[in-house]
Formats: C-alpha cells, structure tokens, sequence
C-alpha cells in the first residue's frame, strides 16, 4: 500500500492552471523526485500535500485512509513535514527558535524551555555542524547566516517535525559538495526507517545519486513516474521538455545564423565582480544574440542586473559604445539605452491593479520627459509597440491583472520598444509563460537583433537559448566556465558544460 | 571572510554583537543619558523621592507600552489601547463608588476590570485577525466605540476614586514606596513574557506572517491573543492611572495611545514586527517621563515646553530607528 | 472597470464607489426619516461644505496612501490647527492681509510635509513613526505660537468664501472642492507623476526598474500632503471665524477612514481621489445624522464606532493566508 496517494488533483490560479488531474503515489521508504521545468506546477503539488496550497479539486489518501488537509497545521498533525524553497525562517530569531518553532517544547505549557530547547535543536544542528561553515550554532540569529547556511537551518526544521513524509523543494540549491553530500547521508539514513520523501532538484546527477523514482510534470501536468534503474538522464530531459527534440526544437526555427553587422563591439565589460559573480568579460556587438547559459542560479541573473544598475559592481570596467560606462542606476541605464526585461514579472515588471496603458508608457515618458500622459495621444505608439509581440488585449484601459502571464510579460517588453534601445538585457523573459507567447517574443527577438540592437539572453530553457544565441557564456559558479558558438551550440554541450564541475 | 574572522572584534562590532543580543541597549543609553542630565540639572530628580515621582506618573504609560508591544510584536497595532484604559478606569471608579470600598470587594472589581480590558482585546482581535480587518482603520473605529462605552460608563469626568484606593498607591509597605513593587511586579511579568511561548510565536508572526503560517503555527489565534494581552495591560495600566489621578475620565486615555506606539518604537521594536524586547518599551515610557522632565529643568519657557519635548522625542525616534538599523 | 451599467449585483457591491453612494442615498434618507428637513438644501450645503474641509484633508492623505510602503501622515490634522493659527494670525481679520497669509501657510504646510517626505524616504523612518513624531512637534509649536500673541481672527472675504453664497447659490469652498476633485483627477490620470504615484505605490520595485524616481516622488507626495492640510485649515479659519485649539486633531484618523471608504487600499497603489470625496461626505453625513438625533454622547459614539466598523467589513479586508 502506498503511503500516500493524491488523486485528481488540479489548481488554478486566477485564469493560469498551475496543475491539473494530477495523480501520484508516495512510497514509504523511497526517495521520490519531481522533475519538471520552471513553472511546471512541482512546487504547487508539494504546497497542496503540505496544506499552504488549496487544490480546487482532488482527494488525498495518507496510509489508505482519506485526509483532509486544510492548513499546514493539519498537515503536521498527519506527520508531513516540508521544506520551502522561499525558506520559511524568522529571520530575526535564532537557528534554534526556527528549527522548533511549532514544536517549542514548555514549561508549564507556557514558557519556552530553553534549556530543552538548545539541547534538541543541538541533535539536529549536531547533524551538519561540521560542514556547516562559521557561525553555525543553535543561538545564532538566521539574519546574520549565508544562504546556504539558512538552506541547511530550513532542512533541519523539516528534519525536527520527524514526520512520516518529507518534502524537499530544492533544498541543494544553495549548498556546496560536501553540504550536499551529508545531506544525502540523512536521507539515505531517513530512508532506512521507512520514511517517504518527495525530492525536487535542477541538478540531475543529484536526482540519479539519491532518488528511486522519479515523476516528470509538464506543464502542470503529470506525464510518466519512472524507476531509476530503467531510465536514465537523456530519457528525463526529453520527458521534461514534451516530447521535443533534445537539441533543439523541430517544429521551432533552426540554429541561428548571425545577423551582426557591425563589427564594433556594442558593449564590453572586462573582469566584472559583483555580488554573486566574478572574472566577468565578454563583448557585444549590434545584432548580435548572445546566450548565458549554466545551472540556474550561477550568477547569469546577477550579472545582468548589474549591468542594469539594479546590483552593485566591485570591481571591472565597462564600455558602452567604445566609451566608459559607470554602472550603478537604473535611470542613467535607461537614459543610455540599456534595456531590462526580468522574468520575475510579478516582482520587476508588472505593476499590479493597473491599466495596459500604464504599465505600456513609464519608459517612453521617462526618455521622453514627458509631463502629461494624454493617453489619446500616445495610443498608437503604445498600441503600435504592443502589435509587435501581438499582445492579446480588450483595450488599452483594461487592468493588467485581466491578462495571462505571457501577455503580462508582452506589456512589460512593449514598453522598452516605443523608443528603440541599444542594448537589451533579457533576464529569463519566459519564465512561466505560455508557448505561444514564447514563440511570439522569440520572433520579436530574432527581428531587433536584425534591427542592430545587442540582446543578450539568459533563459533556464535550454532549447531557447540554442535556438536564439549566436555565441552562449555558460556559468557555473559566478564565472563563465564556457564558450558555445557555431556548431558547439548542441544540449549535449551545453549540459556538459553545465553539470561537469557543478559546485 | 577569514581574515576579518580572525582580526579582533572592533568596538562598533562588539557594540553590534551587544545590539544583536540585547536589543533594548539603545533604549537604555538614551535613557541613562537622560537620567545623568535630569540629576545634573536637578539633583532631586535621582533621589529615591523624585524617581517614585517619575513611576508614579509613568507607570501608565509603561503598562500601556509594554502592552503595545504585544501586537507590534506581529506586526499589527492597537490604536484603541489607550480607550480601553479609559473604559476600565471608568468602569472600576464606579463599580468602587457603588459597592461597599472594603480590600476584597476592591480587588473583585479589578478582577473585573481585568475582563474588560481582555474582553475589549479580544474584539479587536477577532475583528483583525480573524474578520481580517486593517489594523489601523478597525482599531480606530473601535477606539470610538470604546470611548462611548466609558461615556455611558461615565458621562463626565471627576468621580473620585475611594480613598484606600488613591492611598495604597501612594503609600509604602515596609520601607518601600507601593509604586517600586508594581514596577518590580511588572519586571518580573516582562521576565516571564520574554520566556513565553505566545511571545516567541507573535514575534515569529511578526518576521513574516506567510512563513509562520506555512511552519504551521496558529497565526489566527496568535494574533488574537496579542490583542487580549494588550488589553489586559491596558487593564493593569487603567489600575495604575486611577491611583495616580484617583478620579475617573472617560477620555484620559485616548492621548496616551500614540505615546506607547512612540514608547514601542523608542525601545527598539520594529512597527512592521518580528523584532523587539518589552523591557525595551519600558525604558522608552519612561525616556518620554524624562525627556519631559529634562525640557523642564533645563529652564525651557513654559510655552516652548511642548514644541522642544516633542522635537527631543523625534529625535529620539530617528535616532533610534538609525542606530537599530546599523547593528 | 467595466461600466457600472452592465454589472451584476454581486460584482456592483465590490465596487466601493457605488457601496459609497448608496450608503449616502441611503444614510440621507434615514436622516429624513429621523429628522425632517435634514435633505433640505440648506442643510445640504452646509453638509458638503464640513465635507469639503475634510475632503481637502483627505486628498493629502490619499495621495500618501497611495504612494504605498505603508504611507500614512498622521501630522495631517495638526498641520490642519496650525494653518488656522498662523493663517488667523497673518489675516488677523482683514482681507487685505489674504493673499501673504495664504502663501505663508501653505509654504508652512509644504515644509512640515517636505520633512515629513525627507524622513520617510532618506532617513527610512516608517510613516507612522516619522510623522507621529511630527505631529508632536506641531502640537508643541501650536502652544508656542498661541502664548502671548491673541488668536487669529479670519478675514472677512474668506469667512464669505466658506460659508456665504458665491455662484449659483453654492458656497466657494464647494467650487473649491470640486476644483481639487478635478485637479486630482488629473494629476492621477493625466499626468506622468501622478502614473508615478500609482507605480510605486503598486510595485516600487517594478517601479524603479522602470526608471521611476521614487524618493522624489514620494518626498512630493507628502509635501503635497502638507499643502492640502494647509489649505483645509485655511478654509477651516473661515469656517470657524476665529482660531480655536486643537481644532484640526479630528482630521487625523478621520482623513484615513474617509481614503478607505472611498476604495482605496492601506497597501497602497490602489483607489482615486473621487471615492474618497464620496467616502468623505459618507463620514460626515453620518456624524451629522447622530448629532442631529436626539441621544446621548456616548450613543452617538457607540453608534458611530459600530457602523464604521461595519462599513470596514465591506471595503478591503486582507487576504486569507492560505492560497
């Protein structure tokens, strides 16, 4: 019997559909991983075991017997214990408080036992202290910690509710070798007493190392469970991208050629270090695409958004134009036509509860110095930028909220066309938005490069960046560890250079 | 990171470590700072005589402070706190003035004024938390509803409290002044509520309310009961304004509200949550005495008086907001 | 929005503009019922002028709401006191005294709110904090400029301008207010700042990301709270004839309420100055109302408390923790 099944389950949010008739099944005693891509609807399902997600239909089946889960509370109860890849700390409370925190254990059922307290966070803390770095101890206040060290303060919480089923949504991201190294430890030790785990990582030969079965969601959609044993890497990815060639994507365009003109360099930076990436240099030319590639989160988006001026640079010279340019502000980056598309939408882009109209002219009317917004006026060269990307819209004064994700998305890049820019910075741009609006910005991409303008494209879509780059950087760790142009330009490379030393 | 490890912690890095520990330390230097000029200017104000005085005055203000600080804690605020004081004021003056004044029958009526004060919380609490109301706005509109509660209570102010009432608070019990056992009664409550579960889990509330719902803690219930204790303070502040001003008046309170949000913050507790001591909103109750005693004894012209304590008051505020914000 | 026209009747009572209308429809009726006469249009007028002065209030304090990061201006109501006391004084009841004593207040006004602004933005003090600290400065300045110096006494031109008849029957003060209501309608509309105001208040960070300069736009916004409590306690002098203590403190958390009812969100980014006229005459019609009835103080109190808090429930409550 299995120890947990889901049954029908599907959430919506709003007009998206983050899941849908998913049915899954949790052994005790394995180490189960889901994976998918960016905003394939994993993290949904381990919310909605967990009770912080509401399923809009489904039935959970814990040891045979129907639950109902309502709150996270419920959840505990039933002994289901997760880690949330946002994390869940206090931040101004100590490792030891964070650890226990719904477990404080009392004194006479109102104060908190420190004593008790410490010791037990010390069972748990004792677990990874030696690899845990500096300042790792049961009263050290989480604010002051390294991410990776709050990574490890949110497995130990998981850890201390000593729950049947525990869910691990990216818990590696942030540790190094070794972390992750003791971290499997216990988890293979767990797996021995016969607890269930549900796993997610983007690194694939963590998955290969710990996990017996592994389930593929696709567009929030179950698509195939498979044992570890009778798959293997490649058989994933493809299961992963639909169904799509593993090189690239038949039914898209081909590799593309280049459309540089100009041989002069559009944007150079040499030996950049900022906060999350170092030994930074590469060049750009008009027309030209260039891919950042790696594992998500090796400093790609940083990198970008120091450019941009939303992140401090230490060290490094950047030239604009054959001229120096000082990183730093936003305003002075738009004033000198750097342009940046982030794919956290909901954070960067979108401003919320807004018309079209709104979120379409900020940039216009800020090179522009615009004082009025006569929307009458402006209408057609907002309209005009909008038709560019063919974003659906019922008109110009209706909220942003009515839209879906990739026509948000199309609004917020609308807004940086009404006046040309020079370089643009594309910042993972599809990031949970649909194919067909995919398709949309890839055609807008491809016909700016032809224009002149220097793009330069992270996205954790491999197949986007193969068919849209001209040259690829591959990150790995803060640093560019790799050059993909011409024909190195295949997935075979470009996962090569990605997982080979990942850190 | 390893040679800054190594190097021997610097001043400003120890004083952080400090702040980090003892997060009330701002709040505390200020006040020394100001207890050291108020004795400079008028040595009677550190004598045994002019520091009951000052506990005496601002005891209130310190219960109301302290019980501020239960909702801050989670992030919310209590905009009614000082109406409830005036309710429970109005409500034990007259039940005195009607029943017999004899010690039991005194302490009976408190116990009900306790109920009132918590009954007051828990409507609030209830509104907020679970009706989901905005803090600021709901507590407002039941600041109004309160204070015509006290009006019914009380239509006008000057009922005279019984006299063992207003005596026992003046008086003193085996050498001491009864004031120094309330505030060392209040200490010991501060003590017991920094150990407190409640206080751990409004704090963690405060960090972030999403987070604290998703670790699984009853983040409705919780808030609820910060209300009840801030009224329950407002109770005990209720008890220790009627000794002072030993009358009752439905609207003595309703000034003293933002005086404790200011207290709260003046004590280096965060208004967005998660982050803050009571002891440190005591001692900023008692910086706002001060401050108002050292604008006088400094010689400031009675019409100034006001304008210079709110401006020291201010900067206070700033200043304690900066120096948090750097350790 | 959609028009209101083609609404179903579960869409309308989310929609704050018109909850705010047929509560004043009906507040009004049952101020007929309770007291006849009370919808007679001398009565109306004098209603919509205490409308005005706190609806000129609240235009300030919309605008800082909106601004967002939990913008609230708490000084309002003594920067209100304080501009009838200088005001007065300046005028000291003549009106060729007007035009020096109207600059001098709203530069008055603008100042509070410009240190206000510097605060917030620079400093980093949370609203609430920054100008609770402010409002105590001006209550202790109002005792400063009060002792020794006989309390201002307003012009007679402006007295004529807030209460007498001036076009069409309708009192200045009313085509004062509608004159704001006009302007703010543009400036939140119209204008790039007021799109500004919008942005940050909705998403500073997209915002900033978009080239916003949101410390300038914010410090504006609380100056212009300044100058609009400024201008509220100018016409409160003509109002009242002569200065009086304390009389801008009700504006304080009475400005707030009226921005809420009028549909705009505490979160900030959210709502239009045309919903808080609404929300304003809502406010007054009701304490109007319980001061006409014949009960007692503290009826009126409990009365006024409960149906706020009822009205609460209608407009913006929180989102539940649970997705």
């Amino acid at each position: 019997m299995s120890k947990l099944i889901l049954t029908n389950v599907s959430k919506s949010y709003g007009p998206t559909r983050a899941f849908k008739n998913g049915d899954f099944a949790l052994e005790a005693g394995e180490v189960h991983a889901l994976m998918g891509t960016n905003g394939s609807g994993k993290s949904t399902l381990c919310k909605i075991i967990a009770g912080s997600v509401k399923p809009d239909t489904g039935t959970v089946t814990l040891d045979g017997k129907q639950v109902n889960i309502n709150s996270p509370q419920d959840a505990r109860a039933l002994g289901i214990g997760i880690f949330y890849q946002e994390l869940s700390l206090a931040t101004n409370r100590s490792i030891a408080e964070n650890i226990l925190i719904s477990q404080v254990p009392l004194q006479f059922g109102l104060f908190v036992n420190r004593a008790a307290l410490r010791k037990r966070a010390d069972q748990y803390i004792d677990l990874v202290r030696d690899v845990a770095g500096e300042g790792f101890h049961a009263d050290a206040v989480v604010a002051n910690l390294r991410s990776d060290q709050r990574q490890l303060v949110e497995i130990l919480k998981a850890l201390a509710t000593e729950a049947g089923i525990l869910i691990f949504d990216e818990p590696t991201s942030a540790l190094d070798r070794v972390q992750v190294k003791r971290f499997f430890e216990i988890l293979e030790k767990l797996k021995g007493e016969g607890r269930a785990m549900i796993m997610i990582s983007h690194r694939m030969d963590e998955i290969f190392e710990i996990s017996d079965r592994l389930t593929v969601i696709c567009d929030g959609a179950i698509v195939a469970t498979r044992k570890r044993e009778e798959t293997s890497p490649k058989d994933i990815v493809e299961l992963m991208v639909g169904g799509r060639s593993t090189l690239a994507d038949d039914d898209g365009p081909q590799l593309r050629t280049s459309s540089i003109k100009e041989d002069k360099p559009l944007l150079s930076v040499k030996g950049m270090r900022g906060a999350g990436f170092q030994n930074i240099s590469f060049t750009l030319k008009g027309g030209e695409i260039l891919g950042l590639g790696g594992l998500h989160g090796q400093g790609q988006s940083a990198v970008l958004r120091a450019l941009f001026g939303a992140a401090p640079i230490h060290s490094g010279e950047l030239y604009l134009k054959e001229e120096i340019y000082r990183a730093g502000h936003q305003r002075r980056a738009i004033r000198k036509g750097l342009a940046y598309v982030s794919g956290d939408r909901v954070r960067d882009g979108v401003i919320h509860g807004r018309p079209i109209q709104e979120n379409t002219v900020p940039i216009h009317a800020f090179r522009q110095y615009l004082f009025l917004t006569s929307f009458g006026d402006l209408s057609p060269k907002l309209e005009g930028a909008l038709a560019k990307l063919s974003t659906k819209f019922e008109a110009l004064t209706s909220s942003i909220d009515s839209l879906s994700g990739g026509n948000q998305q199309k609004v917020v890049i609308a807004r940086w066309l009404i006046d040309k820019p020079e370089v643009l910075f594309l910042d993972d741009p599809t990031k949970g938005i649909d194919l067909a609006a995919k398709a949309d910005l890839f055609a807008l991409i491809r016909e700016l490069a032809e224009e002149g303008l220097g793009i330069i494209l992270y996205s954790s879509e491999d197949a986007e960046l193969l068919n849209n780059s001209d040259r690829i950087l591959v990150f790995n760790g803060g640093s560019i560890t790799r050059e993909l142009a011409g024909d190195e330009r295949t997935r075979f490379n470009l996962y090569d250079a990605a997982y080979e030393v990942a850190s | 990171m390893m040679n800054t490890a190594t190097q021997t912690p610097s001043a400003a890095q120890r004083f952080k470590a400090l702040c980090a520990r003892f997060p009330f330390l701002p709040a505390l230097i200020i006040l020394m700072l100001l207890f050291a000029l108020n004795g400079f200017f008028n040595a009677n104000t550190i004598s045994a005589r002019g520091i009951t005085g000052l506990f005496s005055t601002y005891l209130a203000l310190m219960f109301l402070a302290v019980g501020q600080s239960f909702v801050v804690f989670a992030g919310d605020i209590d905009l009614s706190a000082g109406n409830i004081l005036s309710l429970v004021n109005v409500f034990i003056i007259t039940m005195m003035n009607a029943s017999a004044g004899d010690g039991a029958t005194t302490l009976g009526i408190m116990a009900l004024g306790v109920l009132v004060g918590a009954g007051c919380g828990l409507f609030n609490g209830l509104l907020i938390a679970a009706l989901r109301l905005q803090p600021i706005v709901a507590t407002f509109a039941t600041s109004i509803f309160f204070t015509g509660i006290a009006l019914y209570v009380l239509p006008v102010a000057g009922m005279p409290a019984p006299m063992i009432y207003w005596q026992t608070y003046f008086a003193s019990f085996f050498g001491l002044p009864f004031v120094i056992y309330v505030v060392a009664l209040l200490l010991v409550l501060i003590f017991l509520f920094s150990r407190s579960k409640v206080v751990l889990q409004l704090l963690a509330i405060g960090d972030d309310k999403q987070a604290a719902f998703q670790s699984g803690l009853p983040v409705t219930a919780t808030r609820i009961k910060g209300y009840v204790l801030c009224g329950v303070f407002a109770s005990f502040a209720a008890f220790c304004l009627t000794g002072d001003t030993a009358s009752g008046d439905p609207l003595v309170g309703s000034a003293m509200t933002l005086s404790s949000v200011a207290a709260v913050v003046l004590g280096g507790s965060m208004l967005s949550g998660g982050f803050g001591t009571q002891l440190g909103s005591l001692f900023g109750a008692l910086t706002i005495g001060l401050i108002g005693s050292l604008v006088y004894f400094v010689g400031t012209p009675a019409s100034w008086q006001n304008f210079v304590q709110g401006l020291a008051i201010l900067i206070a505020l700033m200043v304690g907001i900066l120096i948090s914000r750097r350790s | 929005m959609k028009n209101l026209f083609v609404m179903s009747p579960s869409e309308l009572i989310k929609q704050p503009l018109f909850v705010a209308f047929v509560l004043i429809v009906i507040l009004l009726a049952v101020g007929e019922i309770l007291s006849p006469g009370f919808t007679s249009l001398d009565q109306i007028i004098r209603l919509a002028t205490v409308a005005a002065l706190l609806g000129i209030v609240a235009a300030g304090q919309n605008l800082v709401i909106l601004g967002g990061r939990e913008g609230i201006d708490l000084s309002v109501g003594a920067v209100v006191s304080l501009s009838v006391i200088v005001a007065g004084n300046l005028m000291d009841g003549m009106n060729i005294n007007i035009p020096l004593a109207f600059v001098l207040t709203i530069v008055t006004g603008a100042f509070f709110g410009f240190l206000n602004g510097v605060g917030v933005t620079l400093l980093r003090i949370p609203p609430l904090v920054m100008t609770l600290g402010m409002l105590g400065v001006i209550q202790g300045l109002l005792v400063v400029i009060r002792q020794g110096v006989p309390s201002g006494v307003a012009a007679p031109a402006l007295a004529d301008f807030v209460s007498e008849p001036f076009v069409f029957g309708l009192p200045g003060i009313l085509w004062l207010w509608v004159g704001i209501g006009c302007f703010m309608a543009w400036l939140l509309r119209q204008t790039l700042f007021g799109l500004r105001i919008y942005a940050i208040g909705s998403n500073e960070q997209a915002a900033v990301m978009a080239g916003v300069p949101v410390r300038t736009v914010r410090i504006a916004v609380y100056t212009l709270s300044g100058v609009f409590a400024a201008l509220a306690g100018i016409c409160l002098l003509g109002y009242s004839g002569a200065s009086f203590a304390n009389v801008g403190s009700q504006y304080m958390l009475t400005s707030i309420i009226a921005v809420v009812f009028g549909g705009t969100s505490l979160a900030g980014g959210k709502g239009e100055y045309t919903g808080t006229m609404l929300g304003a005459i809502l406010l007054v019609i009701l304490q109007s109302i319980l001061t006409t009835v014949n009960i007692d103080e503290f009826g009126r109190q409990i009365i006024f408390g409960g149906t706020l808090l009822v009205l609460m429930v209608f407009y913006g409550r929180g989102k539940g923790l649970r997705a």
